[in-house]
């Protein structure tokens, strides 16, 4: 099988189970322990998500402290069983948020439901939160009526599993969000190639809230290159207008509902949302991405017990957007003795249980610099180890998108009932956040 | 872990679920079942209050009966009797009219792991498999699964069988994955649900209807459909194109297997799919969720196998931020030294040189050990770095480059020279064994070269007393000697010191074997040690095997997403071989108080099974029973697969080789008498995989010889060489008892 899960562990991070569930009867009480043994408390780094133990694989993925485990004896599919996990801790995280001790041990009995419901003898079933909502009675006795019983035979028989029909809303809503995470390795400014970009990635996400009244059909329109190209056909006024703000997208996916056909055909994106939020669409660039900050960094030793440190940022988006939650990380020697800092903007702390200055920013506009500069008292030791200086990272949010994407239309129409595209209340969103952010030095 | 005091919680909720007041406040009731559920959570024995429990489902709180169901499914193995008071309430339950409480009692009731259990859920699962609810036909068709699997290995039943195959056409789409789940389970003696072209086309057409889940599932069980001609062929790999481009990755890795092997037969195919899912592969290797990011990476290795160039313009992507967890830098280290070429060699190696001086002196020493692999094809360069790195004098870096060094002037003489002069000086980062060895070895294969090789064996030779690895002495004492070869008078003192303390004073009884081996070498003449210890130095022809490991996409096709790329091949064939062995009934030592099942076969079995399986991945099976005739036919419809001869001293006892036959599972279908001339035997075995081993033993008059033909029902070499290694031990033990 693909994946059969014999078991689901959920531990803190001192290896206390919190959840234990057992689907298979090759999964005994002592796997829960194995794992506590062998990976919780194992002295060593992590070496593989994947643990073997007596011939029992465990799957692990860690949130927050709390460690999630899918325990099989089967030869599974790996992404698969992950996937799951994902999952998971998604419909968990639409239950009650975050995922940490204390939500886990509140939730206790809606895991359990939740479990019972998404596993049934190991094999994956029903896992779209929308659909789930219909089984799992978390407010407790709950004498059902006559319409939410017919609810579940509808919802079930529906040639569609990701939507059931007859959702009502009196405001037809929808909430599009852009989120992308852009990654960036930058080289050293002394090196043979100074201050270059090693590697750039974006990582994007389109995140729909859809509250629709019945079976809408949408169609969601974006800046992407090949459509543009395509219908610059026609008019080459717009191809001229437009051309350069389109984007190369490397490679995207969808959620089920969309038309892979029309999309491969067409190009365009149809489909018939699942009711609440979901992911419409995961995608990833490489070309023309919009590097949101600059740093700039310059390390001099002075003697064997002194070090300078300066480092420049420089934003580099238009100057009404606002960038927030900016933090750079400069890593420190670790036989730092003492940090004298200066910086025009912002707060900067030398942390030495991090071994780094910690330097924040709440707020910084488009097209500005700011600059901090470090005295780093050294220790002298006998290590004759050169210090290897870790990469200076940085963090950030930023209100647009880097990849460039841009959403040019979103249409909803329902033939069956009376509302058409205008009705619809659309609220589109961009958040650019910084994923690996990382300027060697 | 059973809690100090777990008794008295026992005792305590007990009371609290009999009293009256409780049961008539709905929260405090439920609020008690909870706690009991939460010890039950941590391990402590709650079986103690089933009786109360079973009690408590008699409710109309469906959360409550939730937990309850919840416990009894754990339980009920150890209570069985009390168990069986529940399935009223159950049963009631299942014709309920509200769907969800038909389908979680039928669910829960088919999960009540205990015998008898068999005659009350078969109705229910009938019925449920009518039922107009889909939730509800979708648990009662993996309830089949779960009455067969309680049945163990007894008939199938037919008309059920048939049943679910027609359910493959039911309109909701879980219970048509779940149908094939459940017939796998039921028909796997008979080798599995059986895919033929009208439910291969069903399924293919349904394929976009379902989730990812049942997607990958279904990807999984279309691996087992051949279709009848190429264009069919080409017509499913046209319907399934998009899902390479789908949103989960494990659908896409699936899709991408599911093509190759269709496609087995059409090598351009294969390339292009692998071109295909080029894209999202980077995709995943690049995302965020970490472990995805991991399996993905191995999965990249899998095709770097086959392909050595398909990644390589990529190669940026593989580069460590400093931030990654350990495990995918590991991984991405490795993708590296696997994606090399003549374009980013320079690249790749000044990256892998940064992580050399990582703190984590794991991964300093896995990129290490990836310039030294890159060194086989760019010696110069990468000898160049190890020898820079040297220059740091860190123990952990030296330790690493000194046995990367000794792995390649095996490999590639031409460095040789370079690698000697690097060397001097090492000797004073060197703590580790592994490490030491290495530069012992170097010194005594190659100390000609090095002017100060015999000070620094010297040195190791003075403190050998306080040497504390075994196995650093023993190289110590095979290096000395063959440096004394070369150079005499440099070594002859020391080696004469080492050998006497080695036999007089050593305690390790290997060390001082190699002592006086070598003392009696030498006492038998300088030539005679030449001949003994002047091997080659080198072998570049192993290097080259190894740069001839593309191997064909074919080869590996199979453990395509699975978990064999992720743990690696050898691994995976120890992990799965004992699992076979498992199989059969070896369990685990079961810690805990909740034995599961108890033992299926009696020990002395398991010892016979556990020494049968180590022998190889073989396994017969008990009490086969051939007639005369069939084996005469199949006999003659055969080819011999492997005939050898062992050596055989005297007469034959057809009942002693009987018996000790039949002890391994091997039966004996015909027999000479005693003392016939010439003599012969016909004996006959099966494998679990059904494949049959028929063998006929042949002793000539006058011969010390028998001669052994095996003919195989199915060609498998692996089976076949376990199979005559487990005759060959029989007749071995027998032909050595004298008359």
């Amino acid at each position: 099988a693909a994946a059969m899960i014999g078991g689901l562990f959920i531990y803190n991070h001192k290896g206390e189970v919190l959840i234990s569930r057992v689907y298979r009867d090759d999964i005994g009480r002592n796997a829960v322990d194995a794992f506590r043994v062998n990976v919780i408390h194992a002295r060593q780094q992590v070496r593989s998500p994947v643990t073997n133990i007596a011939r029992t694989s465990f799957f692990h993925v860690k949130r927050s402290n709390i460690w999630l485990a899918a325990v099989t004896k089967q030869n599974v599919n790996a992404a698969m069983v992950f996937e799951f996990l994902y999952k998971m801790c998604d419909v968990m995280a639409a239950y009650f948020g975050k995922i940490s001790e204390e939500n886990i041990k509140n939730n206790f009995v809606l895991i359990y439901e939740l479990l019972d419901e998404i596993l049934d003898f190991g094999y994956p079933q029903n896992s779209e939160t929308g659909a789930l909502k219909t089984f799992i009675t978390q407010q407790g006795i709950k004498s059902q009526t006559k319409e939410e019983q017919s609810q579940i035979t509808s919802q079930v028989t529906g040639q569609i599993g990701w939507r059931r029909e007859g959702i009502k809303y009196r405001r037809n809503e929808l909430f599009l969000d852009v989120l992308e995470s852009v990654n960036l390795l930058m080289s050293p400014q002394v090196c043979p190639s100074p201050g270059q970009v090693l590697s750039a990635h974006v990582s994007g996400r389109v995140v729909m809230k859809s509250y629709l009244s019945g079976m809408p059909e949408c169609k969601f329109g974006m800046n992407d290159k090949i459509v543009i190209e395509k219908q610059g056909k026609g008019t080459a006024d717009e191809t001229s207008k437009s051309g350069k703000q389109s984007i190369a997208i490397d490679d995207c996916t969808f959620h089920q509902c969309v038309r892979l056909s029309k999309f491969d055909s067409e190009r365009s994106i149809s489909f018939i949302p699942p009711d609440g939020e979901f992911e419409l669409m995961r995608y990833r660039t490489t070309k023309d991405i919009i590097l949101p900050f600059r740093v700039i960094p310059l390390v001099r030793e002075v003697g064997r017990t002194k070090l300078e440190v300066k480092v420049v940022i420089k934003s580099n988006f238009k100057p009404s957007l606002l960038a927030q939650k900016i933090e750079v990380r400069i890593p420190t020697p670790l036989n730092t003795s003492g940090v004298q800092v200066i910086c025009m903007k912002g707060k900067a702390k030398y942390k030495a249980s991090e071994n780094a200055i910690v330097w924040k920013i709440k707020r910084m506009a488009g097209m500005k610099e700011s600059q901090i500069s470090a005295e780093i008292e050294l220790l002298p030791t006998n290590d004759k180890k050169k210090w290897a200086r870790p990469p200076i990272s940085m963090n950030f949010e930023v209100p647009f998108a880097p990849s460039g994407l841009k959403v040019r239309y979103l249409k909803v129409f329902e033939p069956k009932l009376n509302y058409s595209d205008h009705d619809v209340i659309k609220w589109v969103r961009y958040i650019g956040r910084s994923g690996i952010y990382e300027t060697r030095c | 872990m059973p809690y100090l005091g777990s008794e008295d919680a026992v005792k305590e909720l007990k009371k609290a679920l009999c009293n009256p007041h409780v049961q008539a406040d709905r929260l405090r009731y439920r609020n008690v079942i909870q706690r009991v559920i939460r010890h039950m959570t941590q391990g402590v024995d709650m079986s103690g209050v089933f009786m109360e429990m079973v009690k408590a489902s008699a409710t109309v709180d469906i959360v409550q009966k939730k937990l309850v169901y919840l416990y009894m499914c754990t339980y009920a193995p150890l209570k069985p009797d009390l168990a069986l008071l529940a399935i009223n309430t159950l049963c009631k339950d299942c014709s309920d009219p509200n769907p969800m409480v038909r389908g979680l009692a039928l669910r829960s009731m088919c999960s009540l792991r205990m015998p008898g259990v068999q005659e009350y859920i078969q109705q229910p699962i009938l019925n449920g498999l009518r039922d107009k609810a889909s939730y509800v036909r979708r648990v009662a068709v993996l309830g089949c699964a779960k009455m067969h699997n309680l049945h163990g290995d007894s008939e199938v039943d037919g008309a059920l069988v048939n049943e679910l195959y027609s359910l493959l056409r039911d309109q909701d789409p879980i219970v048509v994955v779940n149908c094939l789940r459940s017939l796998e389970e039921i028909l796997k003696q008979e080798g599995g649900v059986v895919i033929n072209k009208p439910i291969a086309h069903h399924l293919l057409n349904r394929m976009s209807k379902l989730d990812q889940w049942g997607q990958a599932e279904v990807l999984n069980f279309l691996l087992r459909y051949q279709p009848r001609s190429e264009e069919e062929l080409f017509d499913i790999l046209n319907l399934l194109d998009s899902f390479l481009k789908s949103s989960s990755p494990s659908v896409v890795m699936g899709a991408a297997k599911l093509f190759l092997i269709l496609a087995k037969k059409f090598p351009h195919v294969q390339t292009d799919v692998l071109m295909q899912v080029k894209g999202p592969l980077l995709a995943a290797c690049s995302s965020e969720s970490r472990e995805l990011c991991f399996a993905a990476l191995c999965h990249v290795r899998q095709i770097l196998h086959s392909l050595p160039g398909h990644f390589s313009s990529h190669y940026k992507k593989f580069f460590c931020s400093y931030s990654e967890p350990h495990y995918i830098k590991l991984q991405k280290v490795e993708v590296l030294c696997e994606l090399v070429n003549d374009e980013n060699v320079q690249q790749v190696l000044e990256e892998l040189r940064g992580y050399c001086t990582d703190v984590s002196a794991d991964f300093a020493q896995a990129a290490i050990l990836a310039i030294g692999g890159i060194a086989r094809t760019y010696t110069d360069q990468c000898v160049q770095i190890l020898t820079e790195l040297l220059e740091l004098r860190q123990e952990h870096i030296t330790t690493v480059v000194v046995q990367t060094f000794r792995d390649l002037v095996w490999l590639c003489p031409q460095c040789t020279e370079a690698v000697c002069q690097a060397l001097p000086g090492c000797e004073e980062n060197i703590q580790d064994s592994e490490g030491k060895q290495a530069l012992i070895w170097l010194l005594g294969v190659h100390g000609e070269r090095i002017p100060n090789a015999p000070y620094v064996l010297e040195d190791f030779v003075e403190n050998v007393k306080s040497e504390t690895f075994p196995a650093v002495k023993m190289e110590l004492l095979t290096a000395l000697l063959r440096l004394f070869l070369s150079r005499p008078a440099e070594c002859q003192d020391m080696l004469g010191r080492l050998l006497h303390y080695c036999i007089e004073e050593e305690k390790d009884m290997a060390v001082r074997d190699r002592g006086l081996f070598y003392y009696r070498l030498l006492l038998a003449g300088i030539d005679e040690v030449k001949r003994i210890l002047c091997s080659p130095k080198s072998d570049p022809s192993l290097g080259l095997l190894e740069d001839q490991a593309e191997r064909p996409v074919n080869s590996w096709a199979l453990d395509f997403n699975t978990l064999v790329p992720v743990y690696g091949k050898a691994r995976w064939a120890t992990i799965s071989k004992c699992q076979g062995a498992e199989r059969r009934g070896l369990e685990l030592p079961n810690t805990a108080s909740l034995a599961a099942s108890g033992p299926l076969i009696p020990e002395e079995d398991k010892e016979r099974v556990q020494e049968l399986s180590d022998s190889g991945a073989l396994m017969l099976v008990p009490n086969l029973q051939l007639t005369a005739e069939y084996f005469e036919k199949t006999w003659l419809s055969l080819q011999v697969a492997h005939q050898q001869v062992v050596p055989w001293q005297g007469a034959v006892h057809p009942d002693t080789l009987q018996m000790a036959l039949q002890v391994v599972n091997i039966q004996t279908i015909a027999v000479s008498r005693a003392g016939a001339q010439p003599w012969k035997a016909y004996l006959s075995a099966q494998d679990d995989t059904g494949c049959l081993f028929l063998t006929e033993l042949l002793l000539e008059p006058e011969n010390l010889e028998m001669q052994i033909s095996v003919k195989q029902s199915e060609a498998r070499t692996e089976t076949l060489s376990s199979f005559i290694s487990v005759l060959e031990t029989v007749i071995g033990t027998i032909g050595d008892i004298k008359p």
